[in-house]
Parts: C-alpha cells; sequence; structure tokens
C-alpha cells in the first residue's frame, strides 16, 4: 500500500456514532494499495462506510473511494440456483438473486464481487424480459473494464435489452458506438451479426434480418451459444416472413438438437403461433374465393 | 487410429508393489542344482534389485518344477511365480510372452491377485490390439466383486474401447465410458462415443451429445470430422437431409483441424520425465495424430463440397436464406469454378424461390455483365427469361432486355447448351410475341427452326411462328406456315389448332368458302377442342356476311337461311364455349344478328339466356347494353334508360366492364335522340344527384358518370372534361376507357406528345377490347407527327385503319395517310388516298371536302393545274357549308392562285370576288387576303 492511500484510508477512519442499523455484514475488504482486512461491515454514510476487524473496539469509517474491491459473503447456494437454471426456472433464480445480493445494494457503486451475481441477473431479467433492469446492470457493466470478457458480454446484453425493449433508435445508436453496424459480412463476429439482425427484425426490415441471422448459421455452425438463439431467432422471422413450412422446419431442427433449453421453450411457442396463423390464412382464403 | 487407455504409471507402481513375495532370492546361473525355495528367493532378489530380466529364468525353473504338482503350498508357489514372471516380461518389454503366462495364472487356482492379473493382461493386450480378448479380460474384470470405482471405471473404459475397436457400436456405448474424471480419458471418450453413435446411426442420443462435445476440444477430432463427414455423405445420399445437414454442420475446416492437431502435437513433444511405458505411448500418440494430419492434407478440399451440400439441403428444407448465404460465399471465393458456377445458379433459384425477383435479377444480370460467356450464362438467360414470361403479369419487356447477352454467346456444339440456346431463342421470340413485335418474334422463331433442328421446342416453334405472321396480318404465309407445320408434325401438339388457324388466315385472305370449309372440317374433327366455340362464332360471322355483302356468289343464297345458320352456330358457340370471352363474344355477334332483323325481343331473350348460361362470368354491362338498346327499339324507352342507369351505377366502378362505357354512349343517344327537354333534364338531374352520392373511393364509377353528363351537355364539355381529366389523372388505373379516350383527345388538343404515347401505351396495354382505343391510335400518330416522324405516323395510321376498317369515326386515319404521303411527295400516292375517302359513304362530309381539296394540292404540286383547279372549283361548289366553310374558302383561294399561274388573271379576280359574295365564306379570315389580292392584282 503506497504511503498516499494509506493516509486518505486512515484519514477517513473515524470513530463511528451515528451510523447504525441493519445487522452488520461479514465482508474482506481490499485497499487499493492491496492491504486487505477480513471483518464486518456496519453501514454506509455517504463517501464513508463502516467496517471493523476483530481486533477492532468499534468500526472504523473508511472512505469508499480507497476500496479496491468488496468480498462479500453471500448467502447463496449455488448448485441449487445452477440446478433451478438448467431447470429454466428463471423467476425463481431472479427472486433467489436479489434477496441474496438485496443487502449489499448499498454497496453496489464499489467494485465487490457482486458483479458476477449482477451479472447472472442482467442475464435473467433479460431471459424473463424485465429489459429495463437488464440494461440498467449490463450499462453498468458496460462501463467496468475490468473484465474485459464480462464487459464484452454486458454490452451485448446491453444491446438485446434495448431491441427487445422495443428502443430502435437507442440500439442504433449504441451499435454506432461499439462499431457493430459495420462490416456484417459473413466473417463477423456471430454476436455482431445477431444483435444486427434483432435490431433489423425489430425495424421490420425482415429480408435484411433474415440475411444476417442466415449468416451467423451458415458460419458458426459449432457456436453452439450463439447457434440456438440464432436458429430461434431465424425461425421467428421466418414467421414473419409468412414462410412457415421454413419456420417450422427452423422448431423441428431445434427441437432436434436444443432439448431443454430456453430456445426449445420458445420454439413450441412460436410453432402453436404458426399454427394460428395458418388456420387465419386458411379462414381468410377461403371467405377470399367465397367472395370472388 | 488406436485410442490409447493405458494403466496409469500410478497404476501400474501400486499393482507392482502390492504384488507379495514371500520367498527368498538368489542368483545363480544354473538353478537346477538349487532347491525350489532357493530358485524361488533369487528371483524376489532380482525383481527386488529392478533386475527384472535377470529374474525370468528362476521363476521359469521354478514354475517348471511345480505346475505339474497339486500340493496346495506349491500350487499357491506357481502361481505366484506365474504371476511374477508375466510382470517380469512386461517389464522387459515382451508382453506378449507375458500374456501367454497370465492366461496359464488365469486358469488356475489360487488366483490371489486375479485383478491386478487381469488388468496386466490387458495392457499386454492392449499393445497387441487384440481387442476380442481385451473385451473378454475387460468382462471378467467387471465381474469380480468389490471393484473399486477407479477399477470400475477403468474396466468400462477398457471394455468400451475393446468393442468400439471392433465396431460393436451398440455395446461400446453402453460400456458407461463418459463417466472419467481425467480430462484426456473423458475427452477420448466423447469422441468414441459420438463416433459409435454416428456409426450406429442414433441420431437423438448423438444430439444430445453434440453440445456436450462441441463445447470441448473434442470437437478438433480429426478421426471424429471424417467420421462426421462420411456420415453426412451417406444420409445425404439416402435423402435423409435433416440428419444429413446436422452431420455437415459438425464437420470444421481442414486449416482448423490442422491448427489444433499441431498444437497437440508440440505439447506432447514438450512433455518431460515420462515412464517407458509412457514415452511408447506419447510415441504412439503422436505417431497416430501424425498419420491423421496426413490423411486429412491428402484429402482433396472438402470444405467447400460440404458447404455446397449444406445450401443443397437448406434449400431442400426451405431454409432458403441459410442456403442462399452459403452459395453467395462459395460463389464469391470462386466464381470462376466448378462449385462457384453452381452456386450462382443454386443462388439465383432461392431468391425466386423467395420472390426476391429484384435480387435475382441483379444477381443475374451481374454475373452476365462480367462473364457473358461464363459456364451458367444460358442457364441465368433462361431462368429470369422463364420468370418473366410465367409471371402473373408477364414482362416481355425484360426478356427481349436480355437480347444481347443471347446475342452475344459464343457458338457451341455442346448439345445440352445447344438445346438452352435454342430455348432462348424460343423464349425470345414469345417475349417479342408479348409485345407485339411480330416482326422480331418471327425471326426469333425462324432461328430456332434454321439453327436448331433437333431442339424439341422445333415444332412449336413451327407453329407459333404462324402465328407471327398472322398477327401481321400476312394471312399467306401465315397459312403456309401452319399448313408446313401440318405436313411435318400430324399427331403435333398443334395439329388441330392449325386447322383452326388455317380457317382463320383464309378469312383473312378474303377466301370465305373455303374458310368456311376449314371451319367446318376443324369443328367435326375435334368437337370438343378449346377453340371451337370460336370456330362455330367465326363461321356464324361468314354467314352473317353473307347477307351483308353484295357478292354474286352469295347472290343466290336465302338471306333468312343464312342468318339462322349463323344464329345456329352462335348458340353453339355460347354453349360450347371454354372461357367468358368466347360465349360473350357469341352473344354479342348474335345479337348483332338478331338487330339486322329488328328481332329486338329475341335479343332480349338471348341476353338472359347468356346471362343465366354463363353467370358469375357473363359480361353483365354488355348484356344489359344490348337488353337495353332492343327495349329502346321496342319503344320501351323508360325501361331502356332505367335499366343502363342502373347498369352504370352497378358496374360502373369495375375498370374492366367495357359495357358500362358503351351504355353511357348509348345512354347519350337515347337522351339526345328518342327524350324530350324535360326527361332529358330529369336524366341529367337524376346523374348529378348520383354523381354527388358517389362513394368518394369509387373513382371509376366517378369518372363514367362525370362522363355520360359531360357527353350530355355537348362536345365542349366533353373537350373540358377531357383536358381536366388529362391535368388531373397521373396515375390512371382508376380511368376507364370512355375516358381514357377522352384524355387521347385532349392530349392531341393540346399537342402534348409526352401525355399521347403515355395514354398509348397504357390504353392498348390495359384495354385491348375497348370499342374506344382507336383514340389511341389516333394519339400515337399524332405523336409521331409531332415529332416529324413520317413513316411511324404513316404505319400506326395504317395499322389502326386495318383493325378499324373504315368506320365513320376512322376518317382521320385515312386523312392523315393521304396528308403524309403528300408531304412525302408522293402525289400520286396522296392522291389516291384523298381519293378513297370520297369513295367510302361513311366518310362523307367535312372528310370528303377536306379530300378533295387534297386531291386539288397533290395535282397543283404535279403541275396539273387545270386538273387541280377543278378540284378546288369542286370543293367550294360541293363542300361549302362542311367544317364551317374552311374547306370551301381553301378551294376559293386555291383555284384563284391556279388561275393565276395559268395565266387567267381575269378568272382568278372572278374567283375571288365569288368567294366574297358567298355567304359560307365572306366572314372568314381567307375573305380578306382574297380581298387583298384583288386589289393587287387591279380588280376594283
Amino acid at each position: 500500500m503506497n504511503k498516499t492511500t494509506l493516509k486518505l484510508a486512515v484519514a477517513g477512519i473515524l470513530l463511528t456514532t451515528g451510523m447504525a442499523g441493519a445487522e452488520p455484514l461479514n465482508v474482506e475488504w481490499l485497499l487499493r494499495g492491496g492491504l486487505s482486512w477480513k471483518g464486518q461491515l456496519f453501514g454506509r454514510d455517504g463517501d464513508w462506510i463502516e467496517l471493523k476487524r476483530p481486533e477492532d473496539l468499534k468500526p472504523v469509517r473508511v472512505g469508499a473511494n480507497t476500496i479496491k474491491e468488496l468480498i462479500f459473503e453471500i448467502d447463496l447456494d449455488i448448485e441449487k440456483v445452477s440446478k433451478m437454471v438448467k431447470n429454466r426456472e428463471f423467476e425463481q433464480v431472479v427472486a433467489t438473486l436479489e434477496k441474496a445480493i438485496d443487502p449489499f445494494t448499498e454497496y453496489s457503486d464499489i467494485p465487490s464481487n457482486l458483479t458476477k451475481y449482477n451479472a447472472l441477473l442482467m442475464e435473467l431479467y433479460y431471459r424473463t424480459a424485465q429489459y429495463d433492469k437488464s440494461l440498467a446492470i449490463s450499462s453498468k457493466i458496460a462501463e467496468d473494464d475490468r473484465n474485459p470478457e464480462l464487459q464484452e458480454k454486458s454490452r451485448v446484453y446491453q444491446a438485446l435489452a434495448l431491441i427487445d425493449g422495443g428502443k430502435p433508435s437507442e440500439a442504433d445508436a449504441l451499435l454506432a458506438k461499439y462499431g457493430w453496424d459495420q462490416e456484417l459480412s459473413g466473417d463477423a463476429s456471430p454476436q455482431k451479426l445477431y444483435i444486427a439482425a434483432k435490431l433489423m427484425a425489430l425495424k421490420k426490415q425482415y429480408s435484411e434480418a433474415m440475411l444476417l441471422i442466415a449468416r451467423v448459421i451458415a458460419f458458426n455452425s459449432s457456436d453452439l451459444e450463439w447457434m440456438q438463439p440464432a436458429e430461434m431467432l431465424c425461425a421467428e422471422i421466418y414467421t414473419e416472413l409468412g414462410l412457415y413450412d421454413s419456420a417450422e422446419e427452423v422448431c423441428r431442427q431445434i427441437d432436434v438438437l436444443y432439448k431443454d433449453s430456453p430456445e426449445f421453450d420458445q420454439a413450441q411457442q412460436l410453432k402453436l403461433k404458426i399454427e394460428k396463423l395458418r388456420a387465419e390464412q386458411e379462414l381468410e382464403e377461403s371467405l377470399e374465393s367465397k367472395e370472388a | 487410429m488406436m485410442l490409447g487407455f493405458r494403466f496409469s504409471g500410478k497404476l501400474v507402481r501400486i499393482f507392482l508393489c502390492a504384488a507379495a513375495f514371500s520367498a527368498c532370492s538368489a542368483f545363480a546361473q544354473d538353478f537346477s542344482t538349487m532347491g525350489l525355495s532357493s530358485v524361488v528367493a533369487v528371483a524376489q532378489n532380482r525383481l527386488q534389485r529392478g533386475e527384472y530380466s535377470a529374474a525370468i529364468p528362476p521363476l521359469e525353473e521354478a514354475i517348471s518344477r511345480t505346475k505339474e504338482l497339486t500340493d496346495p503350498q506349491k500350487l499357491e508357489i506357481l502361481q505366484n511365480c506365474r504371476f511374477q514372471l508375466a510382470r517380469a516380461l512386461f517389464k522387459t518389454g515382451d508382453s506378449a510372452a507375458g500374456v501367454s503366462v497370465l492366461e496359464d495364472y488365469l486358469k488356475q487356482e489360487p488366483r490371489k491377485k486375479e485383478r491386478m492379473a487381469l488388468r496386466m493382461m490387458a495392457q499386454g493386450l492392449f499393445d497387441s490390439q487384440n481387442w476380442k480378448q481385451i473385451e473378454l479380460v475387460a468382462g471378467r474384470l467387471l465381474d469380480m466383486p468389490d471393484l473399486t470405482k477407479d477399477d470400475r471405471l477403468n474396466a468400462n473404459l477398457m471394455l468400451g474401447q475393446a468393442q468400439f475397436q471392433q465396431e460393436k457400436w451398440k455395446a461400446c456405448i453402453k460400456a458407461r465410458t463418459n463417466k472419467s474424471t481425467d480430462d484426456k480419458a473423458k475427452q477420448v471418450t466423447q469422441v468414441m462415443i459420438v463416433r459409435a453413435l454416428v456409426e450406429d446411426e442414433n441420431w437423438d442420443e448423438l444430439w444430445s451429445w453434440i453440445p456436450r462435445v462441441y463445447r470441448t476440444d473434442s470437437k478438433y477430432d480429426i478421426t471424429l470430422n471424417l467420421t462426421v463427414m462420411r456420415a453426412g455423405k451417406a444420409r445425404f445420399k439416402q435423402d435423409d437431409s435433416l440428419h444429413a445437414l446436422l452431420l455437415y454442420r459438425m464437420v470444421l475446416p481442414r486449416e482448423e483441424l490442422i491448427d489444433f492437431a499441431n498444437g497437440r502435437i508440440a505439447e506432447i513433444s514438450k512433455k518431460a520425465g515420462l515412464s517407458e511405458l509412457d514415452r511408447k505411448a506419447r510415441v504412439k500418440e503422436l505417431e497416430n495424430i501424425r498419420k491423421l494430419v496426413e490423411e486429412l492434407t491428402n484429402l482433396p478440399p472438402y470444405e467447400d463440397e460440404v458447404a455446397f451440400r449444406i445450401g443443397l439441403i437448406y434449400r431442400e428444407l426451405k431454409r432458403y436464406w441459410e442456403g442462399y448465404v452459403l452459395f453467395d460465399m462459395l460463389n464469391t471465393k470462386d466464381p470462376d469454378g466448378d462449385i462457384g458456377e453452381t452456386s450462382i445458379l443454386q443462388l439465383v433459384a432461392i431468391l425466386y424461390d423467395l420472390k426476391e425477383t429484384a435480387r435475382a435479377e441483379e444477381r443475374i444480370l451481374a454475373y452476365l455483365d462480367e462473364r457473358p460467356n461464363g459456364k451458367s450464362a444460358r442457364i441465368l438467360i433462361s431462368t429470369m427469361m422463364r420468370d418473366n414470361l410465367r409471371r402473373e403479369t408477364p414482362n416481355p419487356g425484360k426478356v427481349i432486355g436480355l437480347r444481347k447477352y443471347v446475342d452475344g454467346l459464343s457458338p457451341t456444339t455442346d448439345e445440352d447448351e445447344l438445346q438452352t440456346t435454342a430455348d432462348l431463342h424460343y423464349m425470345m421470340a414469345f417475349g417479342y410475341f408479348m409485345a407485339r413485335d411480330y416482326g422480331r418474334s418471327d425471326e426469333q422463331f425462324g432461328e430456332v427452326i434454321s439453327d436448331y433442328p433437333n431442339s424439341p421446342v422445333l415444332p412449336d416453334s413451327y407453329y407459333y411462328r404462324g402465328m407471327t405472321h398472322m398477327m401481321q396480318a400476312d394471312y399467306q404465309k401465315a397459312l403456309d406456315t401452319f399448313e408446313n407445320y401440318q405436313g411435318k408434325y400430324e399427331g403435333g401438339e398443334h395439329y388441330s389448332a392449325s386447322t383452326f388457324r388455317r380457317a382463320v388466315c383464309l378469312v383473312g385472305l378474303n377466301q370465305t368458302t373455303e374458310a368456311e370449309a376449314v371451319f367446318t372440317e376443324f369443328i367435326t374433327a375435334h368437337p370438343d377442342h378449346e377453340f371451337v366455340s370460336e370456330a362455330y362464332s367465326m363461321r356464324g360471322d361468314i354467314e352473317a356476311a353473307k347477307e351483308l355483302e353484295d357478292d354474286p356468289e352469295t347472290k343466290d343464297v336465302d338471306e333468312s337461311a343464312t342468318l339462322d345458320r349463323a344464329l345456329d352456330d352462335y348458340r353453339k358457340a355460347i354453349e360450347k364455349a371454354v372461357n367468358s370471352g368466347q360465349a360473350s363474344y357469341a352473344a354479342f355477334q348474335a345479337a348483332k344478328v338478331y338487330k339486322l332483323e329488328f328481332r329486338w325481343q329475341e335479343i332480349i331473350d338471348l341476353m338472359n339466356e347468356y346471362l343465366n348460361l354463363k353467370k358469375g362470368e357473363a359480361n353483365v354491362s354488355e348484356a344489359v347494353f344490348w337488353v337495353g338498346r332492343a327495349q329502346i327499339a321496342l319503344g320501351q324507352i323508360d325501361e331502356a334508360v332505367a335499366a343502363y342507369l342502373d347498369a352504370i351505377l352497378t358496374f360502373g366502378n369495375d375498370v374492366d366492364q367495357n359495357g358500362v362505357d358503351k351504355i353511357v354512349h348509348e345512354l347519350v343517344a337515347i337522351a339526345n335522340q328518342r327524350l324530350t327537354d324535360d326527361d332529358r333534364d330529369s336524366l341529367t338531374i337524376k346523374l348529378k344527384l348520383k354523381l354527388t352520392d358517389v362513394d368518394p373511393s369509387a373513382q371509376t364509377l366517378k369518372v363514367r358518370l362525370q362522363m355520360a353528363l359531360a357527353y350530355l351537355k355537348g362536345a365542349e364539355a366533353s373537350s373540358s372534361l377531357g383536358a381536366e381529366l388529362l391535368a388531373s389523372q397521373k396515375d390512371l388505373k382508376f380511368v376507364p376507357p370512355i375516358a381514357l379516350a377522352l384524355m387521347c383527345d385532349a392530349a392531341v388538343e393540346a399537342g402534348d406528345a409526352e401525355e399521347m404515347g403515355r395514354l398509348y401505351d397504357y390504353f392498348t396495354e390495359n384495354f385491348e377490347e375497348s370499342d374506344d382505343l382507336w383514340h389511341a391510335y389516333r394519339a400515337k400518330t399524332y405523336q409521331f407527327l409531332a415529332k416529324d416522324d413520317l413513316d411511324a405516323a404513316m404505319e400506326i395510321a395504317n395499322e389502326a385503319l386495318e383493325i378499324y376498317g373504315a368506320d365513320t369515326y376512322m376518317g382521320w386515319a385515312q386523312i392523315i395517310k393521304a396528308d403524309t404521303l403528300f408531304k412525302q411527295r408522293k402525289y400520286d400516292e396522296a392522291e389516291e388516298a384523298y381519293k378513297l375517302i370520297t369513295s367510302v359513304p361513311e366518310w362523307r362530309g367535312p372528310l370528303s371536302a377536306e379530300a378533295m381539296y387534297g386531291m386539288g394540292r397533290c395535282r397543283k404540286a404535279s403541275g396539273d393545274l387545270e386538273t387541280a383547279h377543278n378540284f378546288f372549283q369542286r370543293t367550294y361548289l360541293l363542300y361549302k357549308a362542311y367544317d364551317d366553310g374552311k374547306w370551301a374558302a381553301e378551294g376559293y383561294l386555291s383555284a384563284a392562285e391556279c388561275l393565276l399561274e395559268l395565266n387567267r388573271e381575269a378568272d382568278a379576280i372572278k374567283t375571288w370576288r365569288d368567294m366574297l359574295e358567298e355567304g359560307y365564306v365572306n366572314t372568314l379570315p381567307q375573305a380578306e387576303t382574297a380581298k387583298e389580292l384583288i386589289k393587287k392584282h387591279g380588280g376594283a
């Protein structure tokens, strides 16, 4: 820990009197200089937080900006959560996660091990169509460059939340900001093509959307992460184009390949929708032929 | 391939250490003199020192001495020695001998180290790749009680691999080899299982495995990729598109596989501190990977072929866009290669499947511009032509637009290409035919006939070439061509139709007797042919015409009998009609015949009969028109007017109901000729009220009501409405033919050449059957005149005359024809053309005045002043009242000019004076000219 940081940290340490409230939280805190302690977190007062090591008699106040990372002890049964995710019980996972990290939300501006839980929430909010919430988290992680992989992932969800949340112009701006609206040839990354296709579909430019999503499928068939959602989107766009046979064929392949996946569930829904659309179409045709 | 599952070094060490050895050891060369316990002790000693080779002789000696004994203690020594001998042999690398010893060990009791023995045996057999034996050994091991988890797993791995190597796919999948905790073993088992599932065609289970495999490096396994590719190909050949697709999609590009394999080689080569066994295994593994890389490298490039097949399957499964992007990639990558060329055909076909016609045509034209003689050029041209000809609204212009590419094709001797080229000319001919460019159509059919004698479209080309002659009214040539066709292709597809066409040509050649005979021949031979209704109608026309013609040949004919025969034919035509057009033609022709005989009630009956027979298909408005006409003749004026008004309101918003336009004309005619002023005013008010009530969306009806009102008001109102419509109706789709006609006239009046052309194009394209279509021809003729294109003007005027004949309203065409000949200084021909006008009763009146004056001009221009003077004189004497005296005035002036040129100045002055005394002309501007001329030539 360098001297300046240490001074700052020490200067911030004050005997506390007025900050009281919830149960203290078990936490490990890493200061910017590299020092770390384990102890309890008692509360927050603006830019100050109250921490207490076991050996301390009373909590001390530490400047939030001097803390490099907080590692909270989070009460969460990871195995249970994994199982629920596997079973696609997304709503329950969201509730469990929200409950688990709720005591820590006050410290969400400080880098912490909450990021990975937030990242999971970001995905789950998206899966459960809570796009604003997903966007709030993804926008925050997108600015955090500590974990480039996670940052990239959050940008993807940022774009997806905007698109599925029905905000085409904001999505346009975001894609332009990340350069994802350029060079959408077959060599482009699958996520870039997928997002651009989704945006086109939102704008009802279905042929262009189809062209992009077809590139994901045709040129990235071993990339399962993107193939599954791409095939689902492909089936949806075929439906919008009125090519029901094509859409049903894609659904058939989703049934075969992606059992026990969210896309599998979506494909079942889509098949029902197609059935309904076909019935409506037949009805219209029979009415037209009667009129003729 | 060998997937090496060896016991790990650790396992082997444990098992070797665990081997208890009770006897003491001694080292001696000659064991025969030593006691058994000493021999065993020597062996043990040497084994403990790791002198495995040296331990072999004493162990063999001990075995040889004890193998026949039955004493339990000795048997235990024997079995122990066997076990240790096998171990020593393995350690010295003679695993085959070790296996043989273990076989003896395993046959006899006691086998205290049976589990270890079995594992060692499996190891030995593994080296010799004796999979059948390994399977037995592994099975025996698995039957043993109290196996540890590791032992069970390893035994399963052995069993699975042995079964896999023996291609016992189902059995090896069941061997539960997928539980390994070792990453490498797990990866190898995954590959093995996926391969086995592929080989076993166990698709359901395979697809559940794929995500697991494709999330690991197992996907880079070369054998797996080759197996999947082979399986994909097999499925593809068996038309199992879905599984072929999913298998092909798993195949990774060669470069990726080779890169991964080379990385693996480098990784394995780096490993140090390996045991002898592991070193051997490494050598084998490296050998194996290198062999596979070589095999892969030697394979012809497969990626493009795989991508192409995936594209084909996508298309077959109607996943069009996925197929499209693959074919697009393949075509862009190697446009000249076989796959690239085939890909352009596929991707264009997909675009047509998707109805992305503009994109398809763009790709075709880009290809043709880049490679006018590319391998796919002919097929692409053919595809685009076919699409444009077959679509609901054919686009012959686009077919014709491909002419330059067809003409640019290099000659070929390839039979397939020759056939395709013949097809191109054939389709091009149809393009021209549809565009009414019959001359070029004829030329293209001619190309097929002269250059492609083996083409399947040759017979059709003969027939349709005859049609092009017929459409150009070259009936003799058409007749010859149809006869030629019939001579060549008796029983051909168009044989019967050719008979009908021959009859039509004979009508065109005015050989009506022969035509009638051929129609009869056709009707008799082909009573159910689709043209038989038309044959009846045309024969009816011939019969009906006999009554009308003043022909010596038909003079003796009983007129009422011929009309009855005509009516009989029309009724049969209605009965045999296969479409509403045929029925309508016959019905309305019959009505015309009845009209000739004033059989009004029969017209009403016939129309009702026609309406009942053809119900939804009938031309109701035309039928109502005829009923109304008959009612008027029968004095039922109010009923007729009511029926007409009702028909206008009922059908008037349908732009294609030509009969409504006739009704409008007829209604106006009745109003002008048969109604009292009050009734006429009442009708006008009714029309105005209806116009006010018209739904704004009923644009066509609105225009028709406006037309009726304008016509009722008179020529000025009509002309004004025409100008108004010309200015307001930019989109013509709601404009009925009656209004288009008025707009054509307005365009001529305004001298708006662009509008004349636009209206002509739209009118001729959409309302070929309209009685008002001649207005479009007139507009087109004036458009050419405006451009000073006299030849084209003559051509279109002639075409109009050929179509409409010398009907009253067609005089303009003959006048223009004569005027144009005059402008071309073809004075004799011009005079003939003018003369024709004066001889046609329908053109008597102002046109005759103009024609007489024109004849004078012709003579004057030829220098025949006397005759010219006569024509001018006849003009002002005979036609002084026509066109408000215009032609008489011109006649006076021109006659005087002739007299002046003939040096008969006094006669000229007299002519001018006569002109000034003539009440029809003396107020016209020409009278002022006459006054000045009198003054100039000294007249008082």
